[in-house]
């Protein structure tokens, strides 16, 4: 947290229990992309833009209508207009609904953190006319939105009604989920990513050879992370319902060790697809993990 | 250490609960709901979940608790000599009390008792002690107690008896109360002035293995001087036809000096009748005769008292003297010169004697009356046949009712064939024995009359020669008390109604035999007719520590002694008890002077006196080394002491003594309340973190 803030002095943190203090996920969204946003006025760094970006040279192929004329007058050469951004991009969430997702140590589930980073992403994309549409998997498909322009409450009422209750598997259900994104598309993948890293790069991996923009976000409990139990006892799995008596103790610095080591497998072979991944605990506040995604698209986009 | 129940031990697997308890407790029952198990299946199984024992403390304060109670059960105990000396060296001590009234002799007695005090100051608080008091006799206070009040009151309340000293009997009962002892120290503190008179008594006692006898004497080291007045006889005569006593008493001077002018007096009822100055040897005796003196009619109470010494008790006797210690015979005999020959020896045989004396009559057949034979106790038809007429039925009559006759057969004995119930049976002319004669073959030494003769060198009674006799037949009631060598009858009883007949088939003189040329002839006559008067001595005398017969002694004789109107008063004028319930009649003298015993429903008549004397035995007070007797009854020799060792207990007696438990027991207690406390705050703790 106090990374962020020396990162983002401005910025307006929003602890994740206040916003499930507010009923509606259309002002929950509001309320923290509005203040997000007026945060980044002072912000160093510019958002995303469907403004003009960049000129690139001519390449046969570009469409003509793209070429600076004026550029071309000062300086004899070809020159395509390049845009960040086309303002009509299709907005995707793919959240995970599975079991594990209504896990929450602090009285926050990553279903409701994950919740409201989609209605607040979902927000953020509508403000920039994007079309926005959601697709909800456990093992299988449970409900898709596609994206539309007028989508946008439509989609946060499927986020509202969001129940996890079965066991998740990313393969099948994202899998399925590739043929509804036959336009290029900014889709955003939410979930706890337990599977083995290579599978769950195996699953993304079709959205991302489809052309489209994915982003990652990997959210998992503190208690995911730190695995702070004291006594021993049994642990139950809660989508296999399997249970393992565990001495906490004795397995703490191995168990973070392990979790440590898959996210930071998961974001590595996520870079090396060049997806973005971004890993949000959920004790974080959400603006924070706004603020992380738009730095990151922002330091992405200025690569590319 | 040992251990009594070594099998106990086979709980100390117990341990292990609290330490299961200590794993398991925590355990929580509820399951918790973890998103994915994925990375905890990732990490390798150990057997990790009981492994971890919380609250070290709580787990140590447990099994520490167990493990005393488990040793508690186990019952341990010290075998070591030093650690069961440190866990309870107790003592039992039994502290033997000389009270023999030798110990009387001048402050020893006072000695004694202050010895005893110390003895029981002494004591630990857990040493148990025992007093016994002993003379002849002994008898304990309380036994193994530990409470010394009531010993110091059993020493101040002690007085001296007028018993003997018998150590046996006291270091009996001290080796009864040492061997119930379950002490592991056995002491007895014998004080006493160690008179050798009571050595005899120690010959079976053996005083268990490992006690420690120590003597403490009160004697003095130096000479000790005594007189005693050792016994009296007394002598009687008839003055002016009252009877006379004339009384002798012996002394006896055990000091090693010479005594000039020892005043020995004649007391009646305590009233000095004559008092004499004596003269004794060192170590020897001395005797002194006083004036006679006219009896009364009742038993009178003299005492010869000589002059108070260091020790008191022995310098007076007490007896009585009664009158009618007298047995008046009749002799019958052959008229003339002849007859009175005949009766010479037996008549010089009858007039010596004191006790009783004879009286005697001699009468020819033809003078003697029937009012003589009424008057004697023994009639002596010496060789003289039953007179005819009235003086024989008299004669028949005196013995059915109860008089003794005497019949020697003579020559000129002559018997009515039709008159023979006085006889054994018919009697036969003389018969001869031919060359030295015969002899007595035969006799019956269990009879009163030959009693005195059965010892060896009391009298030999084959001796006399008999030449002549007269055979007797014998009936089927008649006992042959002798016989002659060839099996002829020589003595004969007959009884006949109340009385006693004596047939002796030779004669009393010396011209049928030498009978009584012997010693023996005097006994013999004497024995004959006190047997026939039916005589017993009277007891002038009785020793302390006796238990008196009142229906076997016979100046008691009239007495009812189951009568609840007897009365006895010892000397100290007390009323005795005269035996309690179901032995009436008995009374136990324990004081030296003079019992008075009364029937109250007989006014008028004299009380009857029984005089009480201490033992002359104990006034002899030579010592025996304290050592010797040490030696004598615990079997080592003198001076190999051992104060302080350990006897060998069995292990219930060393684990009974050292209760090592009940200490286990009290920290296995201790253990458990502090875990209590410790644990509920644990807990509380734990719930306010949990919260």
């Amino acid at each position: 947290m106090s990374t962020a803030a020396t990162v983002s002095p401005g910025a307006r943190f929003i602890d994740p229990k206040v916003l499930v203090r507010i009923g509606s996920l259309e002002l929950a969204a509001r309320f923290v992309v509005e203040g997000f946003i007026n945060g980044l006025h002072k912000a160093p760094y510019l958002g995303i833009s469907v403004d003009f970006a960049e000129h690139r040279g001519y390449m046969p192929g570009d469409d003509i209508r793209r070429i600076d004329w004026r550029l071309f007058a000062r300086t004899d050469r070809f020159y395509v207009k390049q845009f960040e951004a086309d303002t009509n991009t299709n907005f995707s969430v793919l959240f995970d609904i599975s079991k594990s997702m209504s896990f929450g140590s602090r009285g926050v589930t990553k279903l409701d953190y994950g919740r409201y980073l989609a209605a607040c992403l979902s927000y953020l994309s509508t403000k920039q006319r994007d079309r926005v549409g959601i697709v909800t998997f456990d093992d299988d498909i449970v409900e898709r939105v596609p994206p539309s322009a007028k989508h946008f409450d439509v989609t946060l009422h499927t986020l509202d009604k969001i129940v996890a209750g079965r066991p998740g598997a990313l393969g099948p259900s994202l899998y399925k989920a590739t043929e509804f994104f036959k336009r290029r598309s900014i889709l955003v993948i939410i979930s706890d990513f337990y599977e083995e890293p290579e599978k769950v790069i195996d699953a993304i991996k079709p959205l991302r050879f489809a052309g489209n923009d994915v982003i990652v976000f990997h959210v998992l409990d503190p208690a995911e992370v730190d695995f702070p139990y004291d006594d021993a006892g049994s642990f139950a799995d809660m989508e296999t319902g399997r249970k393992i008596p565990v001495v906490p103790d004795k397995l703490r610095e191995e168990y973070r060790k392990l979790v440590q080591e898959h996210i930071q497998t998961v974001g590595q072979l996520c870079s090396r697809n060049r997806i973005d991944y971004a890993f949000l605990n959920t004790k974080v506040p959400l603006d924070h993990a706004l603020f992380k995604y738009l730095a990151m698209r922002h330091r992405m986009t200025k690569v590319r | 250490m040992s251990f009594l129940a070594p099998l106990f031990f086979a709980a100390i697997a117990a341990l292990g609960v609290p330490v299961l308890i200590h794993m398991i407790q925590r355990q929580r029952t509820e399951v918790i709901e973890f998103p994915s198990l994925m990375f905890v299946r990732k990490i390798p199984f150990h057997s990790l979940r009981r492994q971890r024992i919380r609250h070290r403390l709580l787990l140590l304060m447990r099994c520490a608790a167990l493990a005393l109670l488990i040793a508690a059960f186990a019952r341990p105990f010290f075998r070591s000599t030093a650690l069961a000396a440190v866990a309870g060296g107790s003592r039992e001590v039994v502290v033997l009390l000389d009270r023999s009234y030798s110990m009387g002799y001048e402050g020893r007695w006072e000695q004694a008792k202050d010895a005893a005090r110390g003895v029981i100051q002494d004591l630990a608080p857990d040493d148990a002690a025992t007093i016994i008091f002993f003379d002849s006799g002994a008898s304990s206070s309380a036994r193994s107690t530990t409470d010394r009040a009531s010993l110091l009151a059993a020493i101040d309340e002690a007085v001296l008896s007028n018993g003997t000293t018998r150590y046996g009997p006291a270091l009996q009962l001290a080796q009864g109360i040492l061997e119930d002892s379950d002490q592991p120290r056995l002491e007895t503190i014998l004080i006493s002035d160690f008179q050798r008179v009571g050595v005899e008594s120690t010959s079976s006692i053996l005083l268990p293995p490992g006690t420690v006898l120590t003597p403490i004497s009160v004697a003095d080291d130096g000479p000790t001087p005594n007189v005693s007045v050792a016994g009296v006889s007394v002598q009687r005569d008839l003055f002016a036809e009252r009877e006379r006593a004339i009384v002798t008493a012996r002394l006896a001077n055990r000091g090693t000096e010479p005594i000039d002018d020892l005043r020995v007096s004649l007391q009646l009822n305590g009233r000095e009748l004559e008092s004499l100055p004596v003269s004794l040897e060192a170590n020897g005796p001395g005797t002194v005769t006083f004036a006679p003196f006219t009896l009364e009619d009742a038993a009178m109470p003299i005492s010869v008292a000589a002059s108070a010494d260091r020790l008191p008790q022995d310098d007076v006797f007490h007896f009585t003297v009664a009158p009618g210690d007298v047995v008046p015979v009749l002799i019958i005999r052959q008229p003339g010169n002849a007859g009175s020959a005949s009766t010479l020896y037996l008549r010089q045989a009858l007039a010596i004697g004191t006790s009783p004396s004879f009286v005697v009559t001699e009468r020819s057949a033809t003078e003697v009356t029937t009012a003589e034979i009424a008057a004697a106790e023994v009639v002596v038809l010496n060789d003289v046949g039953l007179p005819e007429g009235a003086i024989g039925s008299a004669l028949t009559q005196f013995v059915e009712g109860g008089g003794g006759l005497w019949v020697a057969l003579g020559e000129g004995v002559r018997w009515p064939g039709d008159n023979l119930d006085l006889l054994p049976g018919p009697i036969d002319g003389p018969a001869d024995r031919d060359g030295r004669g015969g002899s007595l073959g035969f006799v019956d030494y269990s009879h009163p009359v030959f009693t005195v003769f059965s010892t060896p060198r009391s009298g030999d009674l084959t001796a006399p020669r008999f030449f002549r006799y007269r055979p007797l037949g014998i009936g089927p009631d008649t006992s042959v008390l002798a016989r002659f060598d060839n099996g002829d009858a020589a003595m004969a009883e007959h009884r006949l109604g109340e009385g006693r007949v004596l047939v002796w088939t030779s004669t009393l003189d010396t011209f049928w035999n030498d009978f009584a040329r012997n010693p023996i002839y005097l006994p013999f006559v004497h024995k004959t007719v006190e047997y026939l008067a039916d005589y017993d001595p009277p007891t002038a005398a009785l020793t302390a520590g006796q238990v008196l017969d009142l229906s076997a002694y016979p100046a008691a004789a009239e007495l009812d002694v189951s009568s609840p109107n007897l009365v006895v008063r010892n000397p100290s004028a007390d009323r005795v008890d005269t035996g309690g319930d179901g032995r009436p009649g008995f009374i136990d003298l324990r004081e030296q002077g003079f019992y008075e015993i009364r029937d109250t429903d007989a006014p008028g008549t004299a009380p009857v006196l029984v005089a009480v004397n201490v033992d002359l035995s104990e006034s002899n007070l030579e010592q025996v080394d304290p050592q010797e007797l040490v030696a004598i009854v615990t079997g080592r020799a003198a001076g190999d002491r051992f104060v302080g060792e350990q006897r060998d207990l069995r292990p219930e007696d060393l684990e009974r003594r050292q209760t090592l438990w009940w200490y286990l027991l009290i920290g296995a207690l201790g253990f458990l309340a502090t875990e209590t406390v410790l644990s509920n705050r644990l807990s509380r703790a734990e719930l306010d973190l949990d919260d």
